[in-house]
């Protein structure tokens, strides 16, 4: 039960002015530093080639990666849905002034890691925070949004190998990934329906900022990645208005294509598996395509119309 | 009490505390935030501060007649797991660290959220059957983590806040509320009036609050220390005892009656 002395706020909030001085820009953000219309967010879900495409992205002169902040998992409104009312930190009624406290929270924490970048842009992989894409977005209005989709079929397939016993998942993630791992060998119909869950949830999410977001924007299908990364990024970029010299967007893609990585680091169980679309045909079973379906329907619907497994043959 | 002074708002759990304790502790899985992370230790200085801005933002938007010259009291007992990092952005803050025998705290816990409570009521709809009519036992094992990880939590802030700091006890409280009261405005150095502070407390007193308001299943219950002796099974009040049995050492030193 903190109490303090108020005459402090207003204090604090003239000696911050004072101390920022007459460059520091409306929102309180020297004119240095990350330009928030120079970062771009990646949003969508774990297991879309993110990690592929931020390496990619991370390449041209100028350009940085910021790694997974999770900033969308701290403030995910799903987390407090039912504290509606005005006294909650969060409350719509006040939206303006924590909106305000989210993108500086976001800048200053930019400008601490990427002090170098001034000028350049700054990738930000948050497919793990897509929760809260909304409130990001909202925050950064000027920066660039890209949704990232890939088949969910494939997705949950892609979890399933990596959580089973020996994965690399369940390597890294100690005592949580033993029991998921022990979910995924005990009752895989059960992981699946939970990964499927989680897809709808992470990539409706992104969908939703998405829509919402009148910045620049583009949507990039990993499958599209995978067929044709070059053109692909190219696409990519020229949506975002991001200039990127063409010679070295190709040496990048060459540099971090499937083909360049060492055999011993691909296949069953590794981070790098198949990197084939459509393979989920060999990984679920049909239950399993089914429950994926009946779950995910509206973003295959939109994303993936070629209706379902059954019709497909 | 502390609302009814003049000069003094209360800010009614705005669970701050909440949104970032439970990322910074425990949404990680227990894994060491990286310095990608938003909320990596190797930054800390760069999102206290915007923490810090979100606290005193929310503040002077919700009452801005304080910001002329007044307290600002922050109920915020469902944060706490985040009063380390609240304090640690805000150390010209003052703070309550409020305790309760544990015992007490899940027997009211259980009696709240029984079929028919009060706040059972409030959350019709989102669960058929109540966790504690379901499984008392389990639902009194629950309840006392929670009350362990806050009230660490809470200790850890507490101990490491270098400003002013009072610890006080429920049971002091109910006992002789005035002198407590005084006692906290004393040792937080807060100039209070005793002929307003005794009003605020005979106002505020359970004798006050009318009859029908009081009971089994509503917000106002028993409000008797060691209520728990009629409430808990020997059962539960060992459990209780057994995960919160070094808090409860430290903070109630007398023998268990269960």
């Amino acid at each position: 039960m903190p109490v303090f002395r108020y005459p402090t706020v207003s204090g604090v909030a003239r000696r911050v002015r004072a101390f920022l001085g007459p460059e520091t820009g409306v929102d309180g953000h020297s004119a240095g530093g990350v330009a928030p219309e120079n970062m771009i967010w990646i949003f969508g879900t774990g297991r879309t080639g993110s990690t592929w495409l931020a390496a990619m992205m991370e390449e041209p002169e100028g350009h940085d990666v910021w790694f997974e902040p999770r900033v969308g998992t701290v403030f995910d409104p799903q987390r407090f849905q039912r504290h509606g009312g005005k006294h909650f930190i969060l409350a719509s009624q006040y939206k303006d002034v924590w909106l305000r406290s989210i993108r500086n929270f976001i800048l200053d924490g930019a400008n601490a890691r990427f002090p170098e970048l001034a000028g350049g842009y700054l990738a930000v992989k948050e497919p793990g925070g897509s929760v809260g894409a909304g409130l990001i977005m909202e925050a950064l209005p000027e920066s660039g949004m890209v949704l990232l989709i890939r088949d969910p079929r494939d997705v949950v397939a892609s979890w399933l190998d990596a959580t089973r016993k020996g994965g690399w998942q369940s390597r890294r993630r100690g005592e949580g990934g033993r029991r998921a791992e022990s979910l995924a060998e005990t009752n895989p119909n059960a992981f699946v329906r939970r990964h499927a869950d989680a897809y709808l949830q992470h990539v409706g999410s992104a969908r939703r900022a998405y829509v919402a977001h009148e910045g620049r924007k583009v949507v990039v299908r990993y499958e599209d990645l995978r067929s044709d990364t070059l053109g692909t990024m190219k696409r990519m970029y020229g949506e975002l208005d991001v200039p990127v010299e063409e010679a070295r967007l190709a040496k990048a893609v060459e540099k971090h294509s499937w083909e360049n990585i060492p055999e011993e680091e691909k296949g069953q169980g590794k981070f790098y598996r198949k990197a084939t679309p459509e393979a989920w045909r060999e990984d679920l079973t049909r239950r399993q395509v089914k429950t994926v379906e009946r779950i995910t329907a509206p973003l295959l619907e939109e994303f993936y119309p070629k209706g379902p497994a059954e019709q497909q043959g | 009490m502390m609302e009814s002074l003049d000069g003094f708002a209360m800010w009614n759990e705005p669970l701050v505390g909440n949104l970032f304790g439970n990322f910074y502790y425990f949404r990680v899985g227990g894994r060491k935030l990286g310095k990608h992370s938003i909320l990596g230790e190797a930054y800390k200085e760069t999102w206290l501060g915007p923490m810090r801005d979100l606290v005193l933002g929310g503040a002077e938007a919700r009452f801005p007649e304080v910001v002329r010259g007044g307290y600002l009291v922050i109920k915020e007992p469902n944060g706490s797991i985040g009063s380390p990092l609240l304090m640690e952005a805000l150390p010209e803050s003052r703070m309550i660290f409020l305790i309760r025998d544990p015992r007490d705290v899940v027997a009211s816990s259980m009696d709240a959220r029984s079929e028919g409570s009060f706040l059972q009521e409030r959350r019709d709809g989102q669960r058929r059957t109540s966790r504690p009519d379901r499984n008392p036992n389990a639902y009194a094992r629950l309840r006392a983590s929670t009350y362990v990880q806050q009230i660490e939590k809470t200790r850890q802030a507490y101990d490491a806040h270098g400003g002013h700091k009072v610890l006080v006890r429920y049971e002091d409280l109910r006992a002789d509320a005035l002198e407590t009261m005084k006692r906290i405005y004393s040792t937080l150095e807060i100039p209070v009036e005793e002929a307003e502070l005794a009003r605020s407390v005979e106002k505020n007193s359970w004798e006050n609050i009318p009859e029908e308001q009081k009971g089994e299943g509503k917000f106002h219950r028993k409000a008797k220390p060691g209520g728990w002796r009629e409430d808990l099974t020997p059962e539960q009040a060992e459990i209780v005892e057994g995960m919160a049995g070094s808090l409860l050492r430290e903070l109630y030193p007398f023998p268990s009656t269960a």
